[in-house]
């Protein structure tokens, strides 16, 4: 039996944005953007399903003169993706 | 990217290993330029102190090694301040911290060995350069750079004992060379 996979994360955008802020302190919205080759609509869709989940933290302010919406990886975000790493393996055992 | 793509196992799990790979080249490779701005000035820097050392017999030249971070700081400063935020890993954290603390003890050594206690401030800053560097190396798991490294400190070492006055400043152009060489293969490692 394959252990059910995280909805949430078994998303293709999300879990590109999960995989990216689990390597780094944080990363902004410009960032994640030009990394997942997302547009800013969607992206934002999908960051606001991650931070209300608690798997991720949004906080904006500025650079300069420009606004930034910088994105953090949460613990109970990282326990998550490390589960979900876990349940994947399962699969191909 | 969709954001509601079924995916299988296999390729949810490519698309972690894909994205955390590309994540982290990219971030290296922004580490680069660093490497890049220091190995020139310092290449420059030193150059010019060597030159101006050699032609007017004046070691007082030597204060114009202030003006590096004087010059380097405010660059690196405006080098980021135009790009997309680049994020920072493990790796490139270690990297800044490691290049740091060199640059904290060679200002601070460089200013007590003038003014309170004089020292030998070419073999020290030679040797912990090298330190650095080789550090460095491992951090991005290169052999070419820790080799390197530890060729600059041994043989700067050696260097400095052996070849007095101005002749001291040409290995610090070679140290500028190597940063400079770091930041090229840490560009073409992380393509």
């Amino acid at each position: 039996m394959f252990p059910k996979l995280d909805p949430l994360l078994h998303s293709e955008l999300r879990l590109a944005v999960m995989s990216i802020l689990a390597g780094v302190d944080e990363a902004d919205f410009t960032y994640l953007k030009k990394q997942t080759g997302a547009t800013s609509g969607n992206l934002s869709v999908q960051i606001d399903k991650l931070t209300n989940t608690g798997y991720i933290t949004v906080e904006k302010g500025f650079k300069g003169k420009m606004p930034r919406t910088t994105c953090k990886i949460t613990a109970a975000g990282q326990e998550a993706f490390s589960k979900y790493v876990e349940a994947l393996k399962e699969y191909f055992k | 990217m969709e954001q509601n793509k079924e995916m299988t196992a296999s390729e949810s799990l490519q698309l972690i290993t894909e994205t955390f790979n590309k994540n982290r080249k990219d971030i290296l490779r922004g580490s680069a330029k660093y490497f890049l701005l220091w190995g020139a000035l310092l290449t420059a820097v030193s150059l010019v102190i060597y030159l101006l050392w050699h032609n007017t017999g004046k070691p007082q030249w030597n204060f114009l090694w202030f003006a590096m971070p004087a010059i380097g700081y405010p660059l690196a400063a405006l080098m980021g301040k135009y790009k997309t935020v680049q994020p920072q890993n493990e790796v490139s954290k270690m990297l800044s911290y490691v290049w740091s603390v060199f640059g904290a003890f060679a200002v601070t050594l460089s200013a007590i060995a003038i003014t309170l206690v004089p020292m030998h401030v070419t073999l020290i800053i030679v040797i912990i350069m090298g330190l650095a560097e080789c550090m460095s190396g491992v951090l991005l798991k290169n052999w070419a750079i820790i080799i390197a490294g530890f060729l600059l400190g041994i043989g700067g070492a050696v260097f400095a004992m052996t070849v007095m006055g101005e002749a001291q400043l040409l290995f610090f152009t070679l140290g500028g060379l190597l940063l400079l060489v770091t930041g090229l293969i840490m560009k073409l490692q992380y393509k």
